[in-house]
């Protein structure tokens, strides 16, 4: 199996779990996009967990095909005991009230014509058909508790609002319907570092308010590493790595991983740049190598890793890694708090 | 060094413009210099001025700008805003260059990367087409490109976001110019690209000798980059320092905040950030005291009433706007004053700072 196996799925205890999630598109001419290519992972409640990986590792697709926006080519996508993937149109309407996004540009996922308040109310007065004052109450605490005064905010459009401010609103629309879950796709990839500071907060703080399970896609680790629970490392539609934020750091098994890493510009001029950089482009989704896809481009590559796909192995508690020659890891680490 | 006049010489500039609501003050008073081969960084958030600066710089700005009398900029001894249309043509390109954030938008959808490399060449030089072709193969490959021949035949489409940055950096660098400006070049890019870009930038930056002022909203893109930085806040330069002494002798608050707004990577998750509360000015505004004094933890009195200009703080080549430094005894004094209050002078609620 392909950078696949299934040795770091919890069973039942998950609210998402998503197995065998493939993912293709037609290109034309008989050729198919493999975008996603069979990965699995669980969610537990109130878990944050990150997918992480570089433009085109299908992490985004992953996201949208947990919304079934599209249905996948094939796998399963059960949520709080559903599968996603069988539902008819009209009972997935209604599930998909309880799963929500989040999307990179805030500025064009809001409509330019549209008031706030009609933004965010939007699925209230869809699902609950009560324009009346519960719904504008409801409306003005969403809007109050991502950090706007629904007094100003309520009879402004979005272009009156900076990149920040619209992805608070684009939060609070997530939110006004109670949903269990958000899928974060890049929520801040967009904006500046002082901004991301806020809205990572802010994520935080409304899911420990509300009791939401978030999934949180980046193509960057330290973002992901803050808000995570759990991290699933991509690359071309494949899992690399799957572990606990602070042991993934600690200890990243597989040379993807460490390239990520290696990558994020640290603050502080005493720190070399690391000349570790990941050589090569992307390989074409439509054509993957064989075996390991990320072979084209790794350091340690070996005959093996053309013919043979590795499979998820747990390398530590908590901790998997798919790849043939992955880095030590020392077994007593637990995932957490070992990083200082 | 300190005999030759440095490359570029900016002084006292303003950029001004003429807007429905007002005059929008983008750059108000700014002044550095950079040598020859030397990288400055400027730092800031959006809306900061760190573009119009540049722009500025080029002479490339809108119809509705107004620079006031007192502003200077002269590179290489030359005043660029006395520059003709028509030497500015064959000073674009050949004596400045420029990179943007967003390689799709920058490069021309419908022409072939070949095509776009070797217009500049061939205007600027006056090469033939054949010898054109050839310098554009020769800098396919300098940046990096793979199948550089092939490449060149293809449009802007074809490439990744990444194979599009380095093609807009081999249009930059075709006439070899003195000065490469990047204004955030590596924003829209992933992490892994974006340090093959800055890793590109640098290398090329040595080999060909020329300077770079390298735009960004991330500190830690310049850290390793940037030889000497300047923080940019509401049109000015809060402060200005050699990369080295800025990180280990912050002084203002803002360049602070912006170092504590991100998220690092050897810190355990769920490690709350320290957010900057608030939103910078409207420029339209008339600004008084200090023009951060509203988002910043220390703001007295004396900040919501005068402006603090740049002084030298007694470090070698370090300045800085700010009347209660980081890490000075007066700083300390006005956070345990503002702690006891809960508010700060300019009325920013220290209890709950992190929600604006």
């Amino acid at each position: 199996m392909a950078g696949t196996g299934k040795v770091h799925m919890r069973g039942e205890e998950a609210l998402i779990s998503v197995e065998d999630l493939v993912m293709e598109f037609p290109a034309g001419r008989r050729a198919v996009v493999h975008a996603v290519s069979g990965i699995s992972f669980d969610i537990l409640e109130g878990e944050t967990l990150g997918l992480v990986g570089e433009s085109g590792c299908g992490k985004s697709t992953t996201g949208r095909a947990m919304m079934q926006l599209p249905s996948p080519t094939a796998g399963s996508v059960r949520f709080d005991g559903v599968e996603m993937t069988e539902l008819p149109k009209e009972d997935l309407r209604r599930t998909r009230t309880r799963m929500q996004m989040i999307f990179q540009d805030p500025i064009s996922s809001l409509n330019p014509r549209r008031k706030v308040k009609d933004i965010v109310a939007e699925g209230l007065s869809i699902w609950h058909n009560d324009a009346g004052d519960t719904a504008v109450q409801k409306v003005n605490e969403v809007l109050d508790a991502v950090g706007l005064d629904p007094e100003v905010v309520s009879d402004r459009r979005p272009h009156q609002f900076s990149g920040g401010q619209c992805q608070r609103i684009c939060i609070a629309r997530a939110l006004v319907l109670d949903p269990k879950v958000i899928i974060c796709d890049e929520p801040v990839s967009a904006l500046d570092v002082s901004v991301q500071a806020q809205i990572l907060n802010l994520l935080e703080e409304m899911k420990e308010r509300y009791g939401l399970t978030l999934v949180f896609i980046a193509h960057d680790l330290a973002v992901v590493k803050n808000v995570s629970d759990r991290v699933v490392v991509m690359y071309l539609g494949k899992v690399c790595e799957v572990a606990g934020p602070d042991a993934l750091y600690a200890h990243p098994a597989h040379p993807y991983t460490d390239v990520l890493l290696a990558s994020i510009p640290e603050p502080d001029p005493d720190h070399p740049v690391s000349d570790r950089q990941i050589t090569g482009e992307l390989p074409s989704p439509i054509n993957p190598p064989s075996g390991c896809r990320f072979r084209t481009r790794c350091e340690k590559v070996q005959d093996l890793c053309s013919t043979e796909e590795p499979v998820l192995k747990e390398i530590a508690p908590d901790h998997y890694v798919a790849c043939h020659f992955p880095n030590e890891v020392p077994v007593s680490v637990n995932g957490n708090g070992d990083s200082s | 060094m300190e005999s030759e006049r440095p490359l570029l010489e900016v002084e006292n500039l303003r950029t001004y413009f003429d807007t429905p609501r007002g005059i929008l003050k983008a750059v108000d008073g700014v002044s550095f210099s950079l040598d020859k081969g030397e990288t400055i960084g400027i730092v800031g958030e959006s809306g900061s001025g760190k573009s119009v600066l540049v722009r500025s710089i080029m002479n490339i700005l809108t119809s509705n700008a107004i620079i006031p009398d007192g502003s200077e900029v002269f590179f290489d001894g030359k005043d660029t805003r006395n520059l003709s249309r028509s030497e500015a043509k064959h000073f674009w390109g050949t004596q400045m260059a420029m990179i943007f954030q967003d390689p799709m938008t920058s490069l021309n959808p419908v022409k072939k990367v070949g095509i776009q490399i070797t217009e500049s060449i061939r205007y600027h030089l006056g090469a033939s087409k054949q010898e054109a072709m050839e310098r554009a193969l020769e800098l396919m490959i300098q940046v990096g490109i793979p199948e550089p021949r092939k490449r060149l035949k293809e449009y802007p489409h074809q490439l990744s976001g990444g194979m599009r940055q380095r093609v807009t950096i081999a249009i930059a660098l075709a006439c070899n110019p003195k000065l490469l400006i990047a204004d955030e070049p590596t924003t829209a890019l992933d992490v892994t690209v974006q340090k093959q870009i800055l890793d590109l930038l640098a290398s090329l930056q040595e080999e060909l000798g020329m300077a770079m002022i390298l735009i960004t909203h991330d500190l830690g893109v310049v850290a390793g980059r940037a030889r000497r930085i300047g923080v940019m806040y509401a049109g000015k330069m809060v402060e200005t320092a050699d990369t080295t002494t800025l990180f280990h002798h912050m002084n203002h608050p803002y360049t602070e905040a912006l170092f504590k707004s991100i998220p690092r990577v050897e810190h355990q998750s769920h490690t709350r950030l320290d957010a900057i509360s608030g939103r910078p000015p409207d420029m339209v505004l008339d600004l008084v005291g200090c023009r951060f004094a509203p988002r910043c933890r220390y703001a007295q009195e004396q900040c919501v009433t005068d402006e603090p200009d740049l002084f030298d703080t007694g470090q070698p080549d370090h300045r800085q706007a700010c009347f209660y430094p980081v890490g000075s005894p007066e700083n300390a004094e006005a956070l345990a004053a503002n702690q006891a209050t809960g508010i700060t002078a300019a009325g920013l609620d220290l209890t709950a700072a992190a929600v604006s």
